[in-house]
């Protein structure tokens, strides 16, 4: 497991912020790897395009259990950063505990607000819809219920005291592109 | 599409405005969800503007239609790369109102054949085993091979050496094929659908009660204002039904209660709404209905009205049947004097029998006595202004699948007393399993099977019982896993391994005399080939067994139809080619059929079967024949008129009204009396009335002990001196079925990657069992009938006689999977995911059928658990998340 801050290619974080443009220049072969997760033969790597990187919140203002809303990588898109009781794929900080999601549900676009969250579980849900249930700790997967996809995650980066949302895995219900945000 | 483990797609094609757009329907759950395929050539794509995308809509879009990465594929549409794209219809009024659906159904389009996704192993050639290797070869030597050894098995063993296994339900196209092969063609007693080991009723309590199966409309449960759910958890297992009709429906704040030793999410929402959940021990479901029966009873909250309307008294029972022979099941379950009743009769008997008393019935069930009072009251007592709640009682697995005629039968019971059975939102029904798919051809050849009730009555052939015994010699499995399905299934595996990969005999080379030659040999030396007809190599049925394989072409691949729970009959349409030589299954039937000499199977399409069909659907509750008789007045294939029905379809039976075609909402209902018959209309007693010869229904009384029953409960008890439990299985909402589809699809082959077992804490800790550990259910004594036993007295099928007489043998079983360790399972319960692909938990479940019915009890194993250690799962990210499943 090699933590987002030290990952290949983050160590100086502010220069992997392409813009669209420059993605484009580049010819969509400049990818940013933003982290690799698993152990040995299952390790993995996350390639994406480049999204708009945005402080989002301060480490030291965060709570266990407590789910702050954040809008990302556009205004229209809102977002529950929370740090868990446990470690998480793709957490960030010291217990790698840290970690953001999309609030929409990928079933039918139901809202999952901070009040759904679930910290003795590290869930998210259930929907209020039709009860699915997220798991914050393994990339949003569904736990139980009808959605065909994670929840979205949002990368997380910390640079000192800040949270920086920097991607996003996943498609935004409703959409059919990802906004950069750039 | 997403087919790396993180998910790193941000994108998915939307279709143009021109794109081609076909309906279906799930193919997975009873449910049956409306889709919508949109398949249009590579190299362009729709634009986010509505006039941009055929779905004609903005995005990004807050309407409701979404297309979910998941829910795009690429395909081949007459062999040219194709787009496609399948979501649940966003216009649906029936079934998936507004493009509701499951995660099975949301991720249709990763089953499409696309050698890039882990679909690339569809088997896609004729193989014949050759010195123990799969090797291709044509359609045409596979079928030769196959029609001469079938011609030497017939001719020197006769008909009950030649049997088939096979799905009861993958479209009517398809298992009339099958059936007029078995019981016409070939003319054999030696067949069972997928998931029995024999041809007859699943829930016979409620056939010999006179209610069917699937008599209610999604509607009812949406209406009711009780739903008494037994053995089964909707929300897992027909999530639609449940997230759209139960949850909303006409009344959504129904009470909802569920008895299973299992709480699931639909379980907590109930007990969140109002409702209650009753973990009942397994196996012990009947004393839990003659219990409430007894307190419903007591305190005069049946309901008599409906009772004196519609229940038979013994002279009206008993005039059905002259002074014939009582020979069907049903004649000879219903007079006999264990079961037959009526409400006099059924008022002595629960006054004196013990298991209905609250306190005994606690004792029995394991549940608080107070819950079953509480549940009385809430399906059955008046409301102050007299009215009455209006319950309907839905049963499943758990419920049949544990003591199968008695649950069924005190099941029935139970809801003719609350005024259940044939009106709006009080129906009796089941929930449904797979869709309504089987069309036979009629000419059944049952009365052939060598079995007999007591009394020499008709009983239908064991067929595991049958191969494991050694008396087949030609075997045709279609769509199945057989063992897994089964009970006791490492040794039924083991002995289709004796008879077929451990037999001398195997071909060593391609020559078709060579072939016919050796596999002759195999037969005559006692041995048995095998054939197995599938989409998928199937573990180990035709990776290790099977002699000759055959590539099936399912689901989208060509035009089928079938039915869904509340008998909706829709076409599903072919949207894409299938890979390399797959044929459908009717085709294979019909090539080796002609190859055998039979007339009638020269079928060019799957609508000339469809037609031909029509008219032996007549007599059944999926009965199409008017719009059959309609399309032809048309000039119009029926396939097509069913086409132009689209997603809505139309409910079967099919009549005709004033010139139209009018579906059939629900079965018994007096208000379907529509007067005089009109056109090609059948007219059947049971649509506005009970299936009995009165149009009454029959009730029945299921005393606790007897000796079909009690004695084999007693004998299969968890074993506390060996530390054992009740390992009971079940299916989970993100596998549907052996998971054939599912692990092919990335994102449910994360989610469930190996088999799971839900365990109570109190149970694992003694063995240091934590989630996210490999755990072995592991039985040290699994019961086996054997022999082929005839009943001429009451008791001589009785487990104890069985026993006496040398036809039970005891084996060993035992599976693998990861430990869930959650409060949520009934303590002294452990429950496994059933069929899953490596994880036989039916293995620890005995196969001694119900002697009242033949079914066996597949929910009642056991065994001791034993940590293996960590498996991957436990402390990775990736795959597998070991969360509960009731979070609310």
């Amino acid at each position: 497991m090699t933590d987002l801050q030290t990952a290949p290619g983050a160590a100086e974080p502010k220069r992997m912020c392409f813009n669209r443009r420059d993605f484009l220049i580049l010819g969509g072969a400049a990818v940013t790897v933003l982290a690799t997760y698993g152990e040995g033969a299952q390790a993995q790597q996350l390639v994406t395009s480049s999204y708009a990187r945005k402080v989002i919140g301060k480490l030291s203002g965060l709570r266990p259990g407590v789910a702050v809303p954040f809008n990302y990588p556009t205004d229209d898109i809102e977002n529950i950063l929370v740090m868990l009781n446990e470690e998480a794929g793709a957490g960030v900080g010291e217990d790698r505990n840290i970690v953001a999601f999309n609030t929409v549900c990928p079933h039918m676009g139901g809202y999952m607000d901070a009040s759904v969250f679930k910290p003795e579980y590290s869930v998210l849900g259930p929907c209020p819809l039709h009860l699915s249930t997220f798991d914050l700790t393994k990339h949003g997967m569904i736990v139980s219920g009808h959605s065909t996809a994670s929840l979205p995650q949002i990368a997380l980066e910390l640079d000192g005291d800040d949270i920086v949302a920097t991607g996003a895995m996943g498609l935004f219900y409703g959409y059919s592109r990802n906004p950069s945000g750039a | 599409m997403a087919t790396s483990t993180i998910q790193n797609t941000d994108t998915v094609p939307l279709p143009p405005p021109d794109a081609e757009v076909l309906t279906t329907a799930c193919g997975y759950c009873i449910v049956a969800c409306s889709y919508k395929v949109y398949r249009w050539p590579v190299g362009r794509e729709g634009g986010m503007a509505a006039d941009q995308n055929a779905l004609g809509v903005d995005f990004p879009s807050a309407s409701g239609s979404w297309i979910s990465p998941a829910q795009h594929n690429i395909g081949m549409h007459e062999g040219r790369p194709h787009h496609m794209v399948v979501i649940p219809d966003p216009d649906a009024d029936v079934v998936n109102r507004n493009g509701n659906h499951s995660v099975r159904g949301g991720t249709l389009a990763q089953k499409i054949y696309n050698p890039n996704t882990p679909t690339r192993d569809r088997l896609k050639y004729p193989m014949v085993r050759i010195a123990g290797v799969l090797t291709p070869v044509s359609w045409d030597l596979a079928t030769d091979v196959m029609a001469a050894v079938s011609k030497h098995v017939l001719k020197t063993k006769g008909e009950h050496a030649w049997g088939m296994k096979t799905y009861s339900y993958e479209y009517f196209e398809n298992t009339y094929a099958i059936s007029k092969l078995v019981n016409r063609a070939i003319g054999t007693p030696v067949y069972a659908p997928h998931d029995k080991p024999q041809n007859a009723e699943d829930a016979a309590g409620l056939d010999d009660a006179g209610l069917n199966s699937f008599a209610a409309s999604y509607e009812d449960w949406g209406k009711c204002d009780v739903a008494f759910l037994s053995g089964v958890d909707p929300y897992e297992t027909k999530t639609v039904l449940f997230t759209e009709w139960m949850m909303y429906g006409e009344n959504p704040d129904k009470k909802m209660i569920f008895v299973t030793p299992h709480r699931t999410m639909g379980v907590e929402y109930g007990l969140k709404n109002g409702g209650l959940w009753l973990p009942v021990t397994p196996g012990t479901d009947t004393a839990l209905h003659l219990a409430l029966a007894k307190i419903i009873i007591d305190n005069g909250w049946q309901d008599q009205e409906f009772i004196d309307k519609w229940v038979n008294n013994k002279w009206e029972i008993e005039s059905g049947f002259g002074r014939g022979t009582r020979n069907t099941r049903w004649q000879w379950r219903t007079t006999w004097g264990r079961w037959q009743s009526d409400w006099e009769d059924y008022q002595k008997f629960i006054s004196n029998e013990k298991a209905a008393e609250l306190s005994e019935a606690a004792a029995i069930t394991g549940l608080d006595a107070d819950l079953i009072e509480a549940t009385a009251e809430m399906i059955a007592k008046p409301r102050q202004d007299g009215s009455r709640p209006k319950t309907s009682f839905m049963l499943e697995k758990g419920n049949y699948w544990s003591n199968n005629y008695m649950n069924t039968a005190s099941l029935a019971a139970l809801g003719l007393f609350c005024g259940a059975g044939n009106r709006p939102g009080q129906v009796i029904s089941r929930g449904g399993g797979h869709q309504r798919g089987g069309m036979s051809a009629g000419g059944g050849k049952g009365w052939l099977s060598p079995e007999k009730y007591p009394g020499r009555r008709k009983k239908a052939l064991n067929v595991d019982r049958w191969v494991m015994d050694g008396n087949v010699s030609f075997m045709w499995t279609i769509g199945l896993t057989w063992f897994a399905a089964m009970l006791s299934s490492q040794e039924l595996s083991s002995r289709v391994a004796d008879l077929t990969v451990r037999n001398p005999h195997h071909p060593r080379n391609l020559n078709r005399d060579h072939l016919i030659e050796t596999l002759t040999k195999r037969v005559d030396s006692g041995g048995m080939v095998l054939v197995n007809s599938d989409i998928y190599p199937v573990e180990p049925l035709n990776t290790q067994y099977a002699d000759i394989v055959l590539p099936a072409a399912g689901w989208g691949e060509v035009d089928f139809a079938r039915c869904n729970a509340e008998r909706r009959l829709r076409l599903y349409a072919k949207f894409n080619d299938a890979p390399g030589e797959a044929k459908p299954d009717w085709w294979a039937i019909s090539r080796f059929a002609q190859k055998m000499g039979f007339k009638g199977f020269d079928w060019e399409e799957s609508n000339d079967i469809f037609e031909e069909a029509a008219r032996h659907s007549r007599g059944g509750v999926l009965n199409y024949y008017a719009l059959a008789v309609h399309a032809k007045r048309e000039g119009k294939k029926a396939h097509e008129k069913l086409r132009d029905l689209g997603t809505t379809g139309i409910q079967t039976p099919i009549r005709v009204i004033d010139g139209q075609l009018v579906g059939t909402k629900r079965l018994h209902d007096p208000d379907n009396d529509w007067g005089e018959i009109e056109d090609v209309t059948t007219d059947q007693k049971w649509l506005y009335a009970f299936g009995t010869h009165t149009g009454k229904a029959n009730l029945l009384k299921t005393p606790w002990t007897n000796d079909s029953w009690s004695d084999f409960y007693a004998a299969i008890q968890p074993r506390p001196d060996k530390g054992e439990i009740w390992i009971t299985n079940g299916r989970v909402n993100e596998v549907w079925q052996s998971g054939f589809d599912d692990l092919r699809k990335p994102y449910l082959a994360k989610r469930w990657p190996w088999s799971h077992i839900v365990i109570h804490p109190d149970d694992a800790a003694p063995h240091g069992i934590e989630s996210g550990d490999l755990v072995e259910g592991f039985n040290d004594t699994v019961y086996v009938q054997t022999g082929k036993p005839i009943g001429v007295k009451d008791k001589e099928l009785s487990f104890t006689e069985l026993m006496n007489s040398g036809h039970i043998k005891t084996v060993t079983g035992q599976f693998v999977a990861v430990a869930i360790v959650s409060d949520e399972i009934r303590p002294g319960v452990a429950k496994a995911a059933f069929n899953y692909p490596g994880s036989m938990a039916n293995a620890v479940c005995h196969a001694v059928p119900d002697p009242v019915t033949g079914n066996y009890r597949y929910k009642l194993g056991r065994g001791v658990l034993r940590r293996i250690g960590e498996s991957t799962y436990k402390k990775n990210f990736l795959e597998m998340s070991l969360k509960p499943r009731p979070i609310a």
